[in-house]
């Protein structure tokens, strides 16, 4: 019995049909996902984002102009001076050597293009390679509509989008499609139980090695799956191919990334991977033998022999890790478990802001609805429960904890969501968009049993929904086939549902659902996500845009007018965009890889004048500049990041810096009349606040972040002087004085200069200590 | 500033006449008591003799239960314990070093004095006089920082080796409790899952046990439970229930968004797996017009709690 | 450096061309003096420094022209103060303007400053204390019985200055000083040329002995005595070579005082002496050139690999003012190189090498650290131009194809490969012989 009878067609036809329309719709998805990542461009410029993609720009024209070989030798002698940086054994290349090759090749074409749109649009591109991966691994987990519906998710989804919007040229803009298509492939390769799929989920691994950090999640998901199967007593020669090829051939391949290395045989992070491939081979060992081997004592003492193997393996782990043979957890990754750690001995860590937990409104506004579609979608996992719903049951067990813990990792949280919210939502239409009723048990038992149920495409509810736009390519596609085949084996089946009018009803919820996440996509990321932050925007009162372009404002500043080799002082924050914009060595970047060097600029910044004086000069700085947001309100800055820098100097020399002289007697972070002589004597406070007063002619200065009243007189300098302040003074650089020319100190010297007399000295008598 | 010294030396002469206290005879007190001098206001300023060739290290605490001082209790031990490890050391140097305790209740005007108004304060007092007088940065009189270390004994001793004349010989006591009742507890969870494999097994192997688990442990994470537990966000507040800000919430905020979201994702469910197995079709009609209710009025609740959190945010449903 | 070399060459070009000037720095000078001073009783100083090639321009310190500077280019390349009782200055010639002009980096303008005991609160009291020097309260000139001309003036003294090769053209003899002395600060850049005499003090001459009663009863403090204090102190400033002189006298150049009591002074030559020093005429070094390079190369590079066997060269010329010609300077012996990152890594002699007049040269070899170094010479001895050069190279690591290729200590490792290899091989072989022959069976 069919609720509306339906056109036949050959199966020929619905074939053909079905998968001209899956292509075009994977097609206007990767549209959709690339077109939503360019409001960045549209709102702003084509423009390199933040912090760290100005490094990978830097990086890949390097890599552009000089050839890989080159870039792989690079000592960037303007990084960290004056330690400088071997940047060659110190990267990820994957990102560079990308878009290298993309950059070659449109040029091989002939096709003029810039590097650096290349390197603005690389993350755009790949996402829409993203949305197809996942709509493979979708594919395997149930059929193509859910794949069509995790691609879109994928596609829109907010908690992807904000890092791989236009201009975030991040390792993240490669590496979530590298995750997407290794696991893939670790699923067909698992199903298929191929050495060559195992080999090529390898080489995708080996490619993620190169390209980000988080690898470590691959090389831990994996084994953690072939792990849980074996507990599961589902061990297969499938699984056994699968991940021995993986592992051996994967392992060897990320050791030749220089900055990986040894990495994979000598630290915990890789352990698991290792200890799993040993457990696989002992149980692959004791199955064989057990096959050729019928007598049961032996058996018995197989089975004894492989957990006293399994023991001694891990006991020989534990011992080596003891021994320090192999290295800890690293910081980053220990802090992913101890969530205090982190504040406590690695200050660094913990300062970065998306290092931080996550509150339950980023969660909502990073994935909408698919957060509650997300443990439905667990549920139906576990109904069916083949290898690979093991495999995304642990995915998103792991990956909530990660992303409650850190906000970044939202990003590997994300397709995962995406995916089980596709396989609860494409059975929610399965089920409704099937036009078999069941067999009514109240019409006097007259059983029909429905025939042509294959047939039945599309009735005025999905006409309706294709006027939708891209929710109507998901969702169109996702009837077609599924009913093809399912239709079939259910049509005789006695569960369905009744009446068109609770179709329409839970269809058009659906379709409602869909459209509010697809506005709410697009909201969330034309406001809150593609903003380059390096070009701030604001709303003047009269409702027009005003754009804050004070950053590169002054970076060209110091580009034009400085001696090539003058060098920067910074916050580590800045670090890039200096070196990147401005083209002028910097103390201290992003790469925060020696607490040292940074907190010895926290000193700097923490300490008087006087005291940070030879500490500028022993490292040759000639400029400072500090972010300073107290005009317009830029909540930002320096002040407000100032705790990091005087902790991080405090963990360095806790007897020269206390982080308690800067506060208040009552505890109160304060810049006003109340700040602490600690606070106000600092170079930051100085610099922040140097001639602030004289805005405001008069009148009592007023800081518009900390909401404080400044006091009446402003800060002096001596050691320093102001040689650029930006338009709305957010950027603030500062040019620091030579020494004096007669010797004197620099504060006498100015005190000269302003026409100040000097108190006369007399002599001193050299018989007074033998009258004392 | 000699004449300020002369007047200490008078005061703590004075007292010195009063009680008759020698180094001896602190040394007697912080043998009897495992380390720990204890001390009263006579004591106290004996102990801290500006012309004193000894260095002292004195936690004023409020042990009382009147007071209500937990922090108090809780850095009691380990100031005890690491006083006792100190006391171990070869008395040449032990005796350079005291570490005594003044409670409130014994010397409420030493801390009038000092003007200290909360409790624990660990104040480190340096030897001014005699041999064991320190170069110039170990030298000043200063508080112990437990925003920095916190109440660990182990933080303690390392901090305080840095003015001690040696260094504290502390060594954290391995305590064996835990292992000892996790080794017991293993053993006989062994024994008992032995026999009770075929429950336990049933147990262990349900698919539908491990489902709940590990959805209740999604749905946890992420409406922010870890956000709460490392931040310490109270519960709640007396006076509301939801913290303002996008960043940021309470306790009380991870069991309504767990609920919401739990609430939604098994309306998804129920309309997947349970409506279509009702044979009836007037109450399959009633339940699908139910769920569906039930989800958009849910969803209405949770985007205008997000409107809470988020002010800009331009959607909004029923409510 | 280069614009400093270029200047320098101007200079001497356009010295060479005119006449010969003896100084290196150029023959402009401007006189400023008080308007009361009468430029005529000091001719005899004057027809010196003109003979020497030197241009004099007088200017009156009540009188704004002509201007030390214009555009900030300075238009002398010496300036003569012979203003102690002036009170104010014009702008281009205040405190201020004339620190400015002397401590430029690239054309300083080098200054002899003359005082007077009479001199009330002249500015240059206060410009003094600066330099590092101070002097005693006004109207309290040099007293000293003991050296005095004559009992009666105990302020006239008959001094003998040390005989230095920085001042040629004074050989020894009396000098007539009649002036104030100052105390000196322990600051580096001060050089002394002429100390008071032990037996000497600074008091009012009307009533020494007051001073001395009164200095008595506080135990010496305050009291301005002694051979600490400094009559005539020269100053070279940090960078740039600018050199200043204090001189406590004007009277020493005073024609008058060419002769006591019809016996000649030495005063005309030691004051044209001081002035060849003050006016960068003796003593003036430079460095030419710098080179570094590999041993094996014969050109540099602007980064070097650690362990690499660096050289490093420097050239340095002295002035020579009787022919007017820089020439090649092989006399510093104690010169040094350093090789720094934040701290030195290397301290090494720089040594003359023989046959090459002029040239130093020291070899080394790089640490074994990468990072951004710098080839420090500092070279500072007093009297005599200080010698500045920083050169900034990298230090980089090895390349990825220059470590050793084969190492003896990873033979298991060659071997474990290579046996893993040739096994697969052998498994191969016989695994397709192996299937054949199942056929085969299956087969029958």
């Amino acid at each position: 019995m069919t609720i509306l009878k339906l056109p036949t067609f050959a199966p020929s036809t619905l074939t053909n049909a079905a998968s001209l329309i899956r292509i075009l719709a994977l097609a206007f998805i990767a549209g959709a996902a690339i077109s939503s990542r360019l409001f960045a461009v549209i709102n702003f410029e084509s423009i390199i984002h933040e912090f760290d993609p100005w490094f990978n720009y830097r990086a890949t024209r390097v890599l552009a102009s000089q050839g890989f070989t080159e870039f792989w030798n690079w000592f960037d002698p303007t990084a960290w001076y004056p330690l400088g940086r071997v940047v060659g054994g110190t990267i990820y290349p994957g990102l560079m050597a990308t878009s290298g090759v993309i950059y070659n090749i449109l040029h091989a074409l002939h096709l003029p293009v810039d590097i650096r749109n290349v390197c603005v649009l690389l993350a755009p591109g790949f996402s829409g390679l993203t949305a197809w991966a996942t709509y493979m691994l979708t594919k395997e987990l149930k059929d193509e509509s859910a794949g069509l519906l995790a691609a879109i998710f994928i596609g829109i989804a907010p908690g992807y989008i904000s890092r791989s919007v236009a201009g975030s040229y991040d390792n993240e803009a490669i590496a979530i499609f590298l995750l997407m298509i290794t696991f893939y492939i670790w699923i067909r390769a698992l199903k298929d139980g191929s050495v060559l799929y195992g080999t090529l989920a390898a080489v995708f691994y080996f490619y993620m090695v190169a390209a980000w950090g988080g690898y470590a999640f691959i090389t831990n998901m994996i084994p953690l799956h072939a792990f849980v199967l074996l507990l599961m007593g589902r061990f297969s020669h499938r699984l056994y191919s699968a991940y021995s090829a993986w592992y051996a051939v994967g392992t060897l391949a990320s050791m030749q990334v220089p900055f990986v290395g040894f990495q994979p045989v000598l630290t915990s992070e890789h352990m698991a991977a290792l200890g799993v491939f040993g457990l696989l081979q002992l149980v692959a060992f004791v199955e064989t033998i057990r096959n050729l081997l019928a007598s049961k004592q032996f058996q018995l003492m197989l089975r004894w022999f492989l957990i006293a193997a399994g023991v001694a393996g891990g006991l020989i782990i534990v011992g080596l890790t003891v021994t320090k043979t192999i290295a800890p957890w690293t910081g980053r990754f220990y802090s992913l478990w101890d969530t205090g750690y982190a504040k406590k001995y690695i200050p660094i860590i913990a300062s970065v802001s998306e290092h931080q937990p996550t509150a339950w409104p980023a969660f909502f506004m990073d994935l909408h609805m698919l957060i509650f579609l997300f443990p439905a979608g667990v549920v139906l996992c576990f109904k069916e429960l083949r290898e690979e719903h093991v495999f995304v049951i642990i995915y998103s067990v792991m990956a909530s904890y990660f992303a409650g813990v850190m906000v970044r990792l939202m990003l590997t949280l994300t397709p995962v969501v995406c995916m089980t919210a596709a396989i609860a939502l494409s059975s929610l239409l399965d089920t409704y968009l099937n036009v078999d009723e069941p067999a009514n048990p109240d019409a006097n038992g007259v059983k029909e049993t429905a025939t042509s149920g294959a047939e039945t495409p599309v009735d005025g509810t999905i006409s309706k929904k294709k006027k939708k736009g891209v929710a109507a390519a998901a969702a169109a596609a996702a009837v077609t086939p599924s009913i093809a085949t399912k239709a079939k084996g259910r049509s005789s089946a006695e569960n369905g549902i009744f009446g068109i009018d609770t179709r329409i009803l839970v269809i058009g919820n659906a379709i409602f659902m869909l459209v509010m996440f697809v506005l709410h996509c697009t909201w969330v990321t034309s406001t809150a996500y593609s903003s380059p932050s390096v070009v701030l925007a604001s709303r003047r009162p009269d409702g027009s845009q005003n754009i804050i372009d004070d950053f590169r404002e002054a970076y060209y500043w110091l580009r034009q007018n400085t001696p090539q080799d003058s060098v920067v002082m910074s916050w580590w924050d800045y670090g890039y965009q200096i070196a990147g914009m401005a083209d002028r060595p910097t103390l201290v970047d992003n790469n925060t890889w020696n607490n040292t060097h940074i907190a010895t600029v926290g000193k700097a910044m923490s300490s008087p004048e006087e005291i940070s004086y030879p500490i500028l000069r022993k490292h040759d700085v000639d400029y400072i500049l500090v972010i300073f947001g107290g005009l317009i309100g830029y909540s930002g800055d320096d002040v407000n990041k100032f705790l990091w820098m005087v902790r991080i100097a405090q963990g360095v020399w806790p007897d020269e810096i206390k982080e308690s002289n800067y506060f208040t007697p009552r505890g109160e972070y304060k810049v006003d009349d109340q700040a602490s002589e600690a606070m106000k004597n600092s170079l930051m406070y100085k610099m922040s606040y140097y001639r602030f007063n004289d805005l405001f002619s008069g009148a009592p200065a007023f800081d518009r972040v900390r909401n404080q009243q400044m006091p009446k007189e402003g800060p002096k300098l001596d050691y320093i002087e102001e040689a650029f302040t930006s338009e709305n003074w957010i950027v603030r650089i500062y040019k620091v004085k030579k020494e004096d020319p007669l010797g004197r100190d620099l504060k006498t010297a100015h005190a000269f200069d302003g026409g100040k007399r000097r108190k006369p000295s007399k002599p001193i008598s050299r018989r007074k200590a033998l009258a004392a | 500033m000699r004449l300020l010294y002369g007047v200490l030396l008078l005061v703590a002469s004075l007292s010195a006449a009063v009680a008759q206290v020698t180094h001896a005879e602190l040394v007697r007190l912080a043998a009897a008591n495992n380390g720990v001098i204890k001390l009263n206001p006579v004591l106290y300023d004996a102990l801290t003799a500006p012309n004193r060739q000894w260095s002292a290290a004195i936690q004023f605490t409020a042990l009382s239960p009147q007071f209500k001082c937990s922090p108090c209790s809780d850095f009691n031990p380990s100031f005890k314990s690491v006083a006792k490890a100190w006391s171990k050391v070869h008395s040449a140097e032990r005796d350079q070093h005291f570490f005594a305790t003044l409670d409130f209740l014994e010397g409420q005007d030493v801390f009038k004095r000092l003007g200290l108004s909360s409790a624990p304060v660990l104040q480190f007092f340096p030897a001014l006089e005699g041999p064991s007088v320190r170069p110039n940065p170990q030298r000043l009189e200063f508080s112990y920082d437990f925003s920095r270390h916190g109440f660990d004994a182990e933080e303690l001793a390392k901090d305080l080796s840095n003015h001690t004349p040696i260094p504290i010989p502390y060594t954290a006591p391995f305590n064996w409790q835990p292992w000892f009742f996790g080794f017991t507890f293993l053993v006989l969870s062994l024994v008992a899952g032995r026999f009770a494999w075929i429950y336990l097994r049933e147990i262990i192997s349900n698919r539908w046990l491990w489902a709940a688990a590990t959805v209740g442990l999604t749905l946890v994470m992420t409406s922010g439970y870890m956000f709460v537990q490392i931040r310490g966000m109270p519960y709640a507040q007396h006076n509301s229930m939801i913290a303002g800000g996008f960043q940021n919430q309470f306790g009380i905020e991870v069991n309504l968004v767990a609920a919401l979201y739990g609430l939604l994702g098994a309306s998804y469910l129920a309309l997947i797996l349970l409506v279509p197995r009702i044979p009836s079709p007037i109450r399959q009609r009633a339940s699908v017009y139910l769920w569906t209710g039930i989800l958009f009025v849910l969803f209405s609740i949770l985007i205008s709690f997000f409107r809470i959190k988020n002010g800009g945010y331009p959607f909004k449903l029923l409510l | 450096m280069q614009q400093r070399l270029l200047s320098w060459l101007a200079i001497t070009l356009t010295v060479l061309a005119s006449a010969w000037a003896r100084s290196s720095a150029g023959d402009k000078v401007l006189v400023v003096s008080d308007a009361k001073l009468e430029a005529a009783e000091y001719s005899q100083f004057w027809d010196g420094l003109k003979n020497r090639g030197y241009e004099l321009t007088f200017r009156k310190t009540s009188e704004e022209a002509p201007a030390t500077s214009s555009f900030d280019v300075p238009s002398f390349s010496h300036i003569i103060v012979f203003a102690p009782s002036t009170k104010t200055y014009p702008a281009d010639i205040s405190p201020q303007s004339l620190v400015h002009l002397l401590s430029d980096p690239t054309q300083p303008t080098n200054i002899l400053f003359v005082l007077q005991p009479s001199t009330p609160s002249s500015p240059l009291r206060d410009l003094g204390r600066e330099f590092g020097i101070s002097f005693p309260p006004p109207a309290t000139p040099l007293i000293d019985y003991f050296n005095a001309v004559s009992p009666s003036n105990a302020t006239s003294l008959l001094l003998t200055p040390p005989v230095t090769p920085h001042t040629p053209g004074f050989n020894g003899g009396d000098v007539l000083y009649s002036g104030v002395a100052h105390l000196r600060s322990n600051n580096p850049l001060l050089v002394d040329f002429l100390n008071a005499p032990p037996t000497s003090f600074s008091a009012d001459p009307l009533e020494p002995a007051d001073v001395i009663v009164e200095v008595a009863a506080s135990g010496g403090e305050g009291f301005w005595a002694g051979g600490r204090m400094g009559l005539v102190t020269g100053f070279e400033v940090l960078r740039g070579g600018g050199r200043a002189t204090w001189v406590g006298s004007l009277d020493l150049f005073r024609n008058a005082a060419t002769a006591i009591n019809g016996k000649p002074t030495a005063n005309n030559a030691y004051a044209l002496a001081l002035a060849s020093w003050t006016f960068q005429e003796t003593s003036v070094l430079r460095i030419d050139s710098v080179e570094h390079r590999r041993i094996s190369e014969s050109s540099p590079r602007d980064q070097y690999r650690i362990k690499d066997d660096l050289i490093y060269r420097i050239h340095v010329s002295a002035y020579n003012p009787a022919t007017g010609e820089w020439e090649p300077t092989s006399q510093i012996d104690d010169m040094q190189l350093e090789f720094t990152m934040l701290d030195p890594h290397i301290r090494t002699a720089l040594s003359p090498v023989q046959g090459e007049k002029g040239w130093y040269e020291t070899k080394f070899r790089a640490p074994d650290r990468h990072g951004v170094f710098k080839f420090i010479v500092d070279w500072r001895r007093k009297r005599y131009t200080a010698l500045h050069s920083s050169t900034t190279v990298s230090v980089v690591p090895f390349r990825h194809n220059e470590y050793p290729r084969f190492l003896s200590s990873a033979w298991p490792y060659y071997l474990g490969a290579l046996s893993t290899s040739a096994a697969f091989v052998l498994f191969c072989a016989l695994w397709l012989l192996g299937g054949n022959e199942e056929e085969k069976k299956k087969t029958q």
